[in-house]
């Protein structure tokens, strides 16, 4: 069994981690609660965004602020532009159909970034606050992950108060709570809907250029690292914020602090898999009957 | 014969059924009462949808809630659904079919008692078509083909003629008073339309609340002033 | 009497349906035709390389039955068939190196453990249903594929894993049926295996499996109510799926001789359902169908120069389409599609035939 000091390297590199996991989490809860969306295509597009950055960077000069922008703006766009067209035609039906259709997306994205930004060659994308911040024991903390922790709790915090005092953020909760009521009341369900596609698609882009840079800037990699996120939304039961970065910061640290552990490190890549089973298994002890057809529908 | 004692269901903060306690000898019965009534609750509790919190059904002589509710069919339990369940993509001969192979009826009588059942309830069509390609009526006639088919003890209506204009409801109600006497089985028959259940049931019990505040002969019922004030105020009803 | 024509005119109307109606006998003779053709003559039309692919091609179309059964029939959808698949392969291998059994043996002895197993970890799954089933699904066969990357597949060592770390030489290579070791051969050996699969699966639709499962697609608790005991049921399609996938992933081990873990990456299990989709999950054909996209259009691909990734963008492509307009895939747009294009040519064809008598 490793010692305490073995172990404090990974603690930041878990905390940095969950703070991504929450950041993404927070966007796949309130999509899902506004739209019925759970979009499986999240870690695609925040690894695409990454890798437009990267080529802005590194291809074409561009100064690194202006890609980081265009990374979190592309995000937030090509959610929008999904939500607008997909998200509309499929709009009635079962989430699981809307849900399968983004796995959709995610292989047509996988396959447009594998053609774009060939796998053989290795890029990294290295933001300018990956100087160290502080020492905490024998482990050092860089400010890339003390934001990448500060933005989950702020986007946690933040996106709980906007939903709770802003009018949109009122419609999107009543959106949440029945679609069809809310649209007879007069509010702008089209818009709202937009808004919940493009603000989550922001927080797409800002996760995978997060992750870019603490984790891996490779295609495949990426758009599998939405199993975390998934799996921390899943044990908040896509409901509840609060639950959703707890539990993004416990999959963050429990992934990472695995990792010293020389018996089971192999095995470290199972964590969220567990972890999601565990939570989905849980929440279903109550047997519920439904009519609602199975399949595809 | 049907003894329910103090059947109580709890929902978070609601009671549909409050210690529901009702007897039907036999033939068929009816159950009405305004919506939320808790009806569908105790048709579900039958069903083994439900758990109750408390209370106990005896049919026939044994104790209906202890057995898995899969098994109930096999006793001798039908239902039919508010919103009807013939399996679109199968045939009618199918559908009746699946419930016979389910029930304690051997394969040796099968093709017989299946048709049989199609035939009882009016059925004059190709047993080999889709359901899906039927109208309302047609589909409502093989659920209760479904309903009747395998030896059935304890047969559940709930609101089989939602949805029908009053020329099918005259056949539908034929069918179901044929019922007992075809099969041995008792019926329990939820609807709201007043006339099918005069017409139908010889005796009826009405629900509110989730307790029972009337039940016995069908006239004397629907006329009971309690009844008409669950419902309506105190307009009548017939 | 009026009731006794009546059941003399269903009894007759059902005897005429038990014979072949024309439409079945039509079906029958198209497929008996094609496989045929597929088994005689096609292995001598294709080059090598093409006879490698559609030995996937028809191994795949057995993967696809399974999980084609599960979605279309049953109503559940699994998005973990790849890492049975994967399991199937690595009992299959162990057995093949570590015992000398007949081939058709070692064969269902895979199927019925990968049954077993499959069962085993779909059991948990049962209990939820929808947009969580598919999720648990996938999250099991995540944890699966991780296990297998670190145990490896078999390759000829020794110990329960069956695997022996070799850094040189080439590994051991996993046989195949002593009456079909050439890729020809093979291949033929593969289509019959799959004929049989296939009948296995359309005996249970046609039969008691298959009216239950449709009871409970349409509705668990209509099922229940007709006496249905719905987890047994579930599990039965969840043991047929694996048991079928077991053998399909046998098979895959022998066409290739050696498997590595990086052949069944998770995301496969991902492109299984879309191409799933996309040839139709209400038909047994839409299984065929499948298996063709899956690995014929890649090696099209290939052999025409056209990067691989364009598959993958064509598949993502295609679910979404699916999704959208044509729920049934392409096993129900074809038939209609040619019906309507024989109707047009049938229709320009009378045109042209001066009138005899009736105008068109």
């Amino acid at each position: 069994m490793p010692s305490w000091s073995n172990f404090q390297p990974f603690i930041p590199i878990g905390l940095a981690a969950g703070g991504v996991y929450a950041l993404s989490g927070v966007g796949m809860v309130v999509l899902y609660r506004a739209t019925g969306v759970l979009n499986l295509a999240f870690g695609a597009i925040g690894a695409m965004g990454a890798l437009i950055a990267w080529t802005m960077i590194n291809t074409w000069h561009v100064p690194a602020g202006i890609a980081y922008v265009a990374c979190i703006l592309f995000g937030g766009v090509a959610t929008l532009l999904y939500g607008m067209v997909f998200g509309r035609l499929l709009a009635a039906r079962d989430p699981l159909v809307k849900a399968a259709a983004t796995l959709g997306l995610a292989l047509l994205m996988l396959g447009v970034m594998n053609r774009l930004w060939p796998a053989q060659v290795t890029r990294s994308i290295t933001l300018p606050t990956d100087n160290t911040a502080f020492t905490f024991g024998d482990a050092s903390v860089d400010w890339t992950q003390v934001i990448a922790v500060g933005f989950g709790v702020v986007m946690t915090v933040g996106t709980a108060i906007f939903l709770r005092v802003t009018k949109i953020g009122t419609a999107m909760r009543a959106l949440a709570d029945d679609r069809e009521i809310t649209a007879t009341l007069g509010v702008p369900v089209r818009r709202v809907e937009a808004a919940a596609w493009f603000g989550s698609g922001l927080l797409a882009g800002a996760a995978g250029l997060l992750l870019a840079d603490l984790v891996t800037l490779a295609s495949d990699g990426l758009t599998f690292i939405v199993i975390f996120t998934l799996s921390a939304a899943l044990i908040a039961r896509l409901r509840s914020l609060t639950v959703t970065f707890v539990a993004a910061m416990v999959i963050g640290l429990v992934d990472n602090l695995i990792t010293p552990i020389n018996s089971i490190t192999n095995f470290r890549d199972m964590t969220p898999f567990v972890l999601a089973i565990a939570a989905l298994l849980f929440f279903s002890r109550e047997r519920q009957y439904s009519f609602a057809r199975g399949g595809i529908r | 014969m049907i003894e329910i004692k103090d059947l109580t269901v709890r929902f978070g903060g609601v009671t549909p059924l409050a210690e529901m306690t009702l007897t039907f000898e036999s033939g068929t019965c009816g159950l009405i009462g305004p919506n939320g009534a808790g009806k569908t609750t105790f048709f579900n509790v039958l069903s083994g949808f439900v758990k109750p919190h408390a209370g106990s059904v005896r049919a026939f002589g044994e104790d209906l809630l202890s057995m898995p509710h899969f098994r109930r069919a096999r006793w001798g339990l039908r239902r039919t659904f508010q919103t009807e369940q013939a399996i679109e993509e199968l045939s009618i001969y199918e559908n009746v079919a699946m419930v016979h192979e389910h029930s304690k009826r051997g394969r040796a009588a099968r093709r017989e008692e299946v048709l049989a059942a199609i035939e009882f309830v009016g059925l004059d069509g190709d047993p080999a078509t889709r359901v899906g390609t039927l109208g309302a009526r047609d589909r409502r006639l093989v659920e209760v083909a479904r309903a009747v088919v395998g030896e059935p003890r304890l047969v559940l209506l709930d609101e089989p003629a939602a949805g029908l204009p009053d020329e099918e409801t005259e056949h539908l109600s034929s069918v179901i008073r044929a019922i007992p006497g075809h099969t041995g089985a008792l019926v329990i028959l939820v609807d709201h339309d007043m006339s099918l259940v005069s017409a139908c049931c010889g005796v009826t019990a009405v629900l509110d609340f989730g307790i029972v505040i009337a039940s016995g002969p069908t006239a004397e019922v629907l006329r009971d002033a309690n009844v008409m004030r669950a419902y309506l105020g105190t307009e009548e009803l017939v | 009497m009026a009731d006794s024509n009546v059941a003399t005119r269903s009894r007759s109307s059902l005897r005429a349906a038990a014979r072949l109606s024309r439409r079945d006998a039509i079906n029958l003779l198209v497929v008996a035709g094609g496989v045929l053709f597929v088994l005689l003559a096609l292995p001598s039309l294709l080059t090598p390389y093409w006879v490698v692919t559609s030995t996937s091609a028809v191994t795949f179309m057995i993967v696809a039955l399974g999980l084609g059964l599960l979605v279309g029939r049953v109503g559940m959808i699994s998005l973990g068939q790849g890492a049975v698949l994967a399991l199937g392969a690595w009992v299959g291998a162990r057995l093949l190196f570590a015992t000398a059994l007949p081939y058709p043996i070692v064969l269902v002895m895979t199927g019925l453990i990968t049954m077993v197993l499959g069962t085993m970890i779909g059991l948990p799954a049962l209990r939820v249903s929808g947009l969580y089933l598919a999720l648990v699904t996938l999250m099991l066969a995540g944890a699966i594929t991780v296990v297998l990357v670190d145990t490896n597949f078999p390759n000829g060592g020794s110990g329960f894993l069956g695997y022996a770390d070799q850094s040189t030489g080439t590994p051991p290579s996993i046989r195949r049926p002593s009456i079909a070791e050439s890729d020809p051969a093979f291949f033929r050996y593969v289509v019959i295996v799959a004929l049989l699969m296939f009948l296995l699966a359309l005996w249970h639709i046609r039969g008691k499996p298959g009216r239950a499962w449709a009871a409970i697609r349409q509705s668990e608790p209509a099922a229940l109510a007709a006496g249905v005991n719905v987890t047994v049921y579930k599990m039965w399609a969840f043991a047929l799926a694996s048991f079928v996938t077991g053998i399909a992933g046998a098979l895959l081990g022998s066409a290739s001789h050696v498997l590595y873990a990086y052949t069944f990456p998770t995301s496969q299990s991902i492109v299984l359902f879309a191409v799933v989709l996309m040839g139709g999950v209400y038909t047994l054909f839409g299984a065929v169908i499948a298996g063709v996209l899956l690995q014929v259009i890649p090696g099209a691909f290939t052999v025409w120069g056209i990067p691989s990734e364009w598959a993958t963008i064509l598949f993502g492509v295609g679910v979404l389409q699916v999704l959208t307009t044509a729920p049934a895939g392409i096993a129900h747009q074809l038939p209609s599609d040619l019906a309507r294009l024989g109707r047009f040519l049938f229709g320009v064809a009378r045109r042209r035939i001066p009138a005899g008598g009736r105008a068109p």
